[in-house]
């Protein structure tokens, strides 16, 4: 049984990985590097935490003058405003400077509203002006920030890039974020364990995957607990507030930047939103809810009603 | 026999069910749910017992054709 | 662009939000491609075995082989094929010689084979789907083709589905004992049916099928043989049967899972009448216990009762009527049958069926008594074993 060769990593703040099926290990590295060069570039250029990156000059310019940008920017720009229709506004791509109120560290208290009000003046993609090559943040000190996609666009382009090096039985993981390139040769999928959101060595359920992408969206990433409310990460910015309803949200999707926004998106619009919406997707998933019930979806993806038999012999 | 029709026709026509929202559907998808739940084959084999020695034939499933039975 | 082609591979959503998502990603330079979990499961393959022995009178064994294949959702095709092996001896002459009615067997042993087979096709529209279907079946004395088509529709975000369908059957009936019966027998059906879902945890279906059948009923290998203390030559009337017969079949099947139990509950009644004076209840309740993912045990216990059709009689009267028949398949009795029923779910992907019944049927069980005199005691068991793999 051939194994796999598996390539480690550390990109934006997280050790990744590769696993490939490739003839020799020179090709297998040749291919990982290849996906790993790619991941590099996204950061690089769309890194909140990198001053040359285009985010950062966006920001920069926030309050002045209008920021050209690429077409790949563009149309990032254009899936994340996809998001913030389909998500009804909770999904927006300008909604970072909330984490200038919120410390997720052991101890840190939950901010008061006047914390948060002046940052909430700052939020709201609608305000955003844009033309096909340009956009620019009217109010300064108002940001954009890629953190809601840009590792899953990472994802997506690392395993195109995993494809066009001629790799045919690949994952690319960027911890947790995953897409595969086909099932293991043979045609047996990739088992994919879904974190558990309550215990760190232990996986939820483990997933079979043959393609497609995988993305999980937790409140146990960044989360601070405060009188015994967890407030997480993943914040409403209508309110400023931790969203609620669920521990975490894993969405089987045809890319990892879909997956994202997909889970993403059901964790912000809360338990009985969020459920519909996953539903309304019809792809596969598993969501964690609140009160610790699994609803698991890749058991029962398909959607079935006992039905009236049909003519038999 | 009227009572029962009546008494299915209302439960069934006058909502006396409780919603079930798409997320709760996934008891409803297990196999033993389904009205067929014998597999296939097993199925198959069931319908050369009983109606061979019955006289009453079908109610699932039309298009079957008829037997010697003899 | 790499991205356009592997989106259409997978089948773009129809619409909603995943439509406007998938579309905006379309434009950017990466992959999309269908999410597909295990080694997609695109059908099944299986086999089927049924051996059946009453009191040493007929034994049948029976291979089944059957398919099934599903393409993107959209396309779902079953192919069967069955073979019927029956050997033994089966009753074929009612007399009263000994003073009360009793089948005798004559002595010719039966070694038929049956063969069978279908084809079904069906097609998935978003909420409505149409099938077609068709079936042969062959044996020494007798040929069967049927052929249906049967339409589905899912409202109410699939809570309700609605169902129709009609279907004809031709058959030709002939016998091994003269070669020159060769008569037909046509038959239409009409299907239409509800399904509801009453609650996560149960649903239920109420199907209501009619059937005309013109032709030729009567079982050539039966006759009934009647002595009358006062006359010296007996009366020997073969088994004849009308020439028409309406048949009405209403099933409601009733499912409801219990989790904390980890089973479910399976209740079936199904209503018959016909215009030969037979009506029937049948009434089947089932458990299905799992134990883990892999096994599941399933008693069950079912209940028969009919009443004899207008023409049944173990007698022949005088004056001699028109119809007469005294198989005792159309006569007064009621039957139970329990079974049981254990599915192994194997890590291969193999699932194992094995089913044991045993089938009694007898005067005394027929519902509020009345149960024909001369009706002959069934006892019955049945094994069924059946495998099958997906792929």
């Amino acid at each position: 049984m051939r194994a796999p060769h598996l390539v480690a990593f550390r990109a934006m703040a997280a050790v990744n990985e590769i696993q490939v099926y490739a003839s020799d290990p020179a090709e297998a590295r040749a291919m990982a590097a290849a996906a790993i060069a790619e991941v590099r570039r996204v950061e690089a250029k769309y890194s909140r935490y990198q001053p040359q990156s285009v985010v950062s000059r966006i920001n920069a310019a926030a309050g002045s003058a209008p920021v050209a940008i690429d077409e790949e920017t563009a149309k990032l720009l254009d899936y994340a405003e996809a998001c913030y229709r389909q998500s009804r506004g909770r999904f927006d791509p300008t909604s970072g400077v909330l984490r200038r109120a919120w410390r997720f560290e052991p101890g840190a208290a939950a901010p008061s509203a006047n914390e948060l009000d002046p940052l909430l003046a700052k939020i709201g993609w609608h305000r955003v002006e844009r033309t096909a090559r340009t956009i620019r943040l009217p109010i300064a000190g108002m940001e954009i920030d890629f953190g809601g996609f840009g590792k899953e666009y990472a994802v997506d382009r690392a395993a195109l890039a995993l494809r066009e090096a001629g790799a045919q039985s690949a994952i690319v993981n960027l911890a947790g974020d995953l897409a595969a390139i086909g099932p293991q040769p043979g045609g047996s999928p990739w088992r994919i364990g879904v974190r558990h959101p309550r215990r760190d060595d232990a996986a939820i359920a483990t997933i079979p995957v043959s393609s497609g992408a995988i993305a999980t969206s937790g409140d146990y990433e960044r989360f601070v607990e405060v009188d015994g409310v967890r407030h997480c990460h993943v914040l409403d910015p209508r309110t400023g507030r931790s969203a609620r309803g669920f521990q975490s949200v894993t969405v089987h999707a045809p890319s990892c930047l879909v997956a994202g926004s997909a889970s993403t998106i059901a964790m912000l619009m809360g338990r009985d939103a969020g459920l519909e919406w996953l539903e309304s997707l019809s792809l596969p998933y598993l969501a964690v809810l609140e009160d610790g019930l699994v609803v698991d979806r890749f058991r029962e993806s398909r959607f079935c009603v006992s039905k009236v038999s049909t003519a038999e012999g | 026999m009227r009572i029962a029709a009546a008494v299915l026709a209302a439960a069934v026509l006058a909502g006396a069910c409780t919603p079930v929202a798409p997320y709760q559907r996934g008891y409803l998808a297990r196999p033993d749910m389904a009205m067929e739940p014998a597999g296939a084959g097993t199925a198959k084999a069931l319908e050369k017992i009983y109606p061979a020695k019955e006289a009453a034939r079908g109610g699932a499933s039309i298009g079957g054709g008829g037997c010697g039975c003899n | 662009m790499a991205a356009t082609d592997d989106a259409r591979e997978g089948g773009a959503p129809r619409c909603g939000p995943l439509a406007a998502l998938t579309q905006a990603a379309l434009a950017l330079p990466i992959l999309l491609v269908s999410p597909k979990a295990g080694a997609a499961h695109v059908g099944e393959v299986g086999f089927a075995t049924l051996g059946y022995k009453e009191r040493g009178l007929i034994k049948v064994t029976e291979p089944v082989l059957w398919g099934k294949l599903q393409l993107d959702d959209v396309w779902e095709f079953e192919a069967s094929g069955a073979l019927d092996i029956v050997t033994g001896a089966s009753p074929e002459l009612l007399t009263n010689l000994s003073g009360k009615p009793v089948q005798s067997i004559t002595g010719a042993s039966i070694n038929d084979r049956r063969t069978t087979s279908d084809l079904s096709a069906k097609r998935r529209f978003g909420d409505f789907s149409l099938s077609v279907s068709r079936t042969v079946s062959n044996e020494e004395d007798y040929h069967s083709h049927a052929y249906s088509v049967h339409g589905e529709v899912d409202l109410d975000q699939k809570r309700t589905t609605l169902a129709v369908g009609i279907g004809r059957s031709n058959d030709r009936v002939g016998s091994s004992i003269d070669p020159a019966l060769n008569e037909p027998r046509d038959t239409r059906e009409y299907l239409a049916g509800i399904t509801q879902v009453l609650s996560p945890l149960a649903v239920v279906e109420s199907t209501i099928t009619l059937s005309r059948g013109e032709g030729y009923y009567n079982d050539p290998y039966k006759s009934t043989l009647t002595f009358y203390p006062d006359q010296v030559l007996p009366i020997l009337m073969p088994d004849t049967r009308p020439g028409h017969r309406n048949e009405l079949a209403w099933l409601t099947r009733y499912r409801r899972h219990f989790p904390e139990a980890n089973a479910t509950l399976q209740a079936d009644y199904r209503y018959f009448r016909d215009d030969w004076g037979i009506r029937a209840h049948t009434l089947e309740l089932a458990w299905q216990q799992d134990f883990g993912q892999r096994w599941s045990v399933r008693p069950a216990l079912r209940y028969y009762t009919q009443s004899a059709a207008d023409f049944y009689s173990p007698l022949v009267p005088l004056p001699q009527p028109r119809v007469l028949s005294s198989d005792q398949r159309l006569g007064a009795f009621g039957g139970l049958s329990p079974s049981l029923r254990v599915i192994a779910r194997l890590e291969n992907g193999f699932t194992i069926e094995g089913t044991a019944g045993y089938v009694h049927d007898a005067a005394s069980l027929r519902l509020g008594g009345g149960g024909s005199e001369a009706f002959s005691t069934l006892r019955a068991i049945y094994g069924i074993i059946s495998v099958s793999h997906p792929f």
